[in-house]
């Protein structure tokens, strides 16, 4: 590892590194700031822009965006009680109690300190387990990647909508469009339909624009202008936090951060679930569990570190495996392999140099966070209430100039167009639209595996249960789901209840 | 122009309100397990004519789209079969409701985007597209403040010209 360090920070302290670190960070604290804005929609917006650029200046302002969009969700959360990401939602419950009692820079400082701390762990973690993972995964053969891949999809489609049979069909859904184009052992074209252009496939990022940014803009008709008004609360306190609330804050912010990595490090789980548990830990374990809910230090604090320790750790999959750790990292790995980068052993060996530069990127990212976070806040704060009027027409005018850029190409932004509509007619059918893009990235790496497994075994599908390492993921597939349906029943059981005493009251 | 533009916006409020009370409700389940179920039994209809094989592959282009097809089926018939129980049993099943007011606003923004697509592909110039899709959301909001048209155009016109000039974007 150590060699790999002293020439990684050479090509990491650039002037351009550092200028896209800090845009990536404006950027991401902005769009995480707006409620309706999600982080995954801002990556997407922006991903074409790093298609002209290098691994290093590329990763570096995506990790911008997707670090300090966990901290910007909570600053519309602390401050009109609406939070800008869904996974800001735990901050809100303290956040915004906090604010009221006008101790609003407090609360955001609070929120501030604690995702560095969150995001700083998360990159360490990174740093250190990240090159022993990769280790691990050379030993896997096509059939035990094969089951990695269903592995990561299982559990994608089973948490991320209401139903794990609705988040199959999403993800098969997801496979099948990934389908579309080159076969990639025969080169002969699968499913193009007589339509040329789709000899080439369909590129993951121009997709996205349609699933994840144009369903958005068809979203708006949900919602009155007046409900999207939005105001902001001036911040006029000291922001001053007592020696004894730091104190306080020591233990849920480390806890958290350790329950952030461990759940960033699921594939399919992320930030929401991880600032909800520990939100929930935090308050179990307080010897002031009443204040939680009131405008509690610690409740704050917890959730915003769960939250941002996620973002390092859901790059541990993505960058060992090739499986992605959430929706906003899948995306960012066509920004990796665009450069010819591709997850695996070698990532960490062959291209240490530019992975460790990476790596401790994410450091930088969360230190040029802290320093905006402390001077900027208060832009954020009014950025938060830019009127949709402006919003929409400029988010639409990012989709297709994103869309035509990948190829230079109106046919691409005609599929965005197809991709928008299809995700508003599966959103009205609630299936899941994070299963698709998983199976879209994974699409290509689970049919080669398979494929080429069943070449080995001559047809045999047993390959697939054969060594220990298929009989562990097999096994943790089955957990997994178990875990998922018992879980699905517990919440269905608890919504009865709640139906049934409402109807009593 | 006043007048006229008061008197569309108040037979739109009006047209609005009527269809704002009607509503669609499909059974979400039964209508995906169906649904997904045709799909998956066409893409598997139209395979020998969408995915060319040779004789001597082991394992062929058809093999993974065909496995997925058949999980697509089996997790449809699981969706009916869960939703057919619940009506044997007589519990309540999942409905959805489908307000017909979000969706014809959702078809204009739609006819907007498209438009704006259009405008793009004929004209060869992203910028005109980009200026039309300004205009067509600040109408749909009915947008009433001239800095707002003004500053939006000026936002739109500077991202074409940054894609343009910075990233040499040729549109």
């Amino acid at each position: 590892m150590l060699q790999y360090i002293l020439p990684a920070t050479g090509l990491l302290f650039t002037l351009e590194n550092i200028l896209w670190i800090n845009i990536g960070v404006f950027v991401g604290s902005v769009f995480a700031a707006i409620p309706g804005l999600s982080v995954i929609l801002c990556v997407i917006l922006f991903l074409p822009v790093t298609y002209t650029m290098t691994a290093i200046p590329g990763m570096m302002f995506l990790l911008g965006i997707y670090c300090a969009g966990g901290y910007g969700g909570s600053v519309s959360a602390i401050l009109i009680n609406t939070p800008g990401t869904p996974h800001a939602a735990a901050t809100m419950l303290d956040g915004h109690p906090l604010s009221r009692q006008g101790r609003t820079k407090a609360a955001l400082k609070i929120a501030l300190y604690a995702s560095t701390f969150g995001g700083i762990f998360s990159a360490l973690m990174l740093l250190f387990l990240g090159p022993q993972v990769a280790k691990v995964a050379a030993q896997l053969g096509t059939a035990e990647y094969f089951m990695v891949c269903v592995f990561g999809l299982t559990i994608i489609a089973g948490v991320s909508g209401k139903s794990i049979i609705r988040g199959l069909v999403s993800a098969c859904l997801g496979l099948l469009i990934s389908c579309i184009g080159t076969d990639p052992m025969t080169s002969y074209d699968r499913f193009t339909f007589g339509i040329p252009r789709l000899y080439l496939g369909l590129d993951l990022a121009v997709c996205l624009i349609g699933l994840f940014a144009l369903v958005e803009i068809l979203a708006k008709a949900e919602k009155s202008l007046g409900e999207l008004h939005l105001d902001t609360t001036k911040i006029k306190d000291d922001g001053k936090i007592t020696r004894q609330e730091y104190k306080r804050m020591a233990r849920p912010v480390l806890m958290s951060s350790i329950i952030g990595v461990l759940v960033g490090i699921i594939p399919g789980t992320g930030a929401s679930e991880a600032s909800w548990f520990s939100y929930n830990t935090a308050k179990n374990l307080s010897k002031h569990p009443e204040e939680f809910g009131n405008g509690s230090v610690e409740g704050i604090a917890a959730a915003e570190s769960a939250n941002n320790a996620v973002t390092g750790a859901t790059l541990i999959p993505l960058l060992t495996l090739g499986i992605p750790g959430d929706g906003t990292v899948a995306i960012m790995l066509s920004a990796l392999m665009i450069n010819g980068l591709n997850p695996g052993l070698s990532l960490f060996t062959t291209d240490g140099d530019i992975m460790y530069a990476i790596m401790l990127g994410l450091i930088l990212v969360n230190l040029f966070m802290f320093i905006q976070g402390k001077f900027l806040t208060t832009l954020f704060a009014k950025v938060v209430s830019i009127p949709q009027e402006i919003l929409t027409p400029i988010i639409v005018i990012f989709c297709f100039a994103g869309a035509y850029s990948v190829n230079e190409n109106y046919f691409d932004v005609a599929v965005a167009l197809v991709f928008g509509a299809l995700a508003w007619i599966l959103r009205k059918l609630e299936l899941p639209p994070v299963p698709i893009l998983l199976g879209l990235v994974l699409g290509r790496m689970t049919e080669t595996n398979f494929r080429r497994a069943l070449l080995i075994s001559n047809g045999d599908p047993s390959i697939f249960l054969q060594s220990i390492y298929c009989k562990i993921f097999l096994a943790l597939i089955i957990i997994a789901v178990a875990a998922i349906i018992r879980g699905k029943l517990k919440e269905q059981k608890a919504a009865k209840a709640a139906a049934v005493q409402k109807e009593s009251n | 122009m006043k007048h006229w533009v008061s008197q569309f916006n108040a037979r739109m409020d009006r047209w609005g309100e009527r269809l704002s009370q009607k509503e669609l409700r499909i059974p979400v389940d039964l209508t995906v397990g169906i649904l997904f179920f045709l799909f998956a039994l066409a893409i598997l209809l139209v395979m020998p004519q969408q995915v060319a094989i040779s004789e001597k592959d082991a394992v062929n282009g058809r093999a993974f789209p065909t496995l997925l097809m058949v999980v697509m089926m089996i997790c449809c018939v699981m969706l009916v079969g869960k939703e057919l129980y619940k009506i044997v049993t007589k519990q309540p099943l999942n409905w959805k409701t489908i307000n017909l007011q979000t969706e014809l606003k959702a078809l204009v923004i739609l006819a907007i985007l498209v438009v704006t697509y259009l405008l793009c592909r004929f004209t060869d110039l992203f910028v005109v597209g980009a200026v039309f899709c300004c205009l067509g959301f600040l109408v749909y909001f009915r947008c009433k403040k001239p800095s707002y048209y003004v500053i939006t155009i000026t936002i739109a016109v500077v991202i074409w010209a940054a894609f343009r000039f910075a990233l040499h974007v040729e549109f």
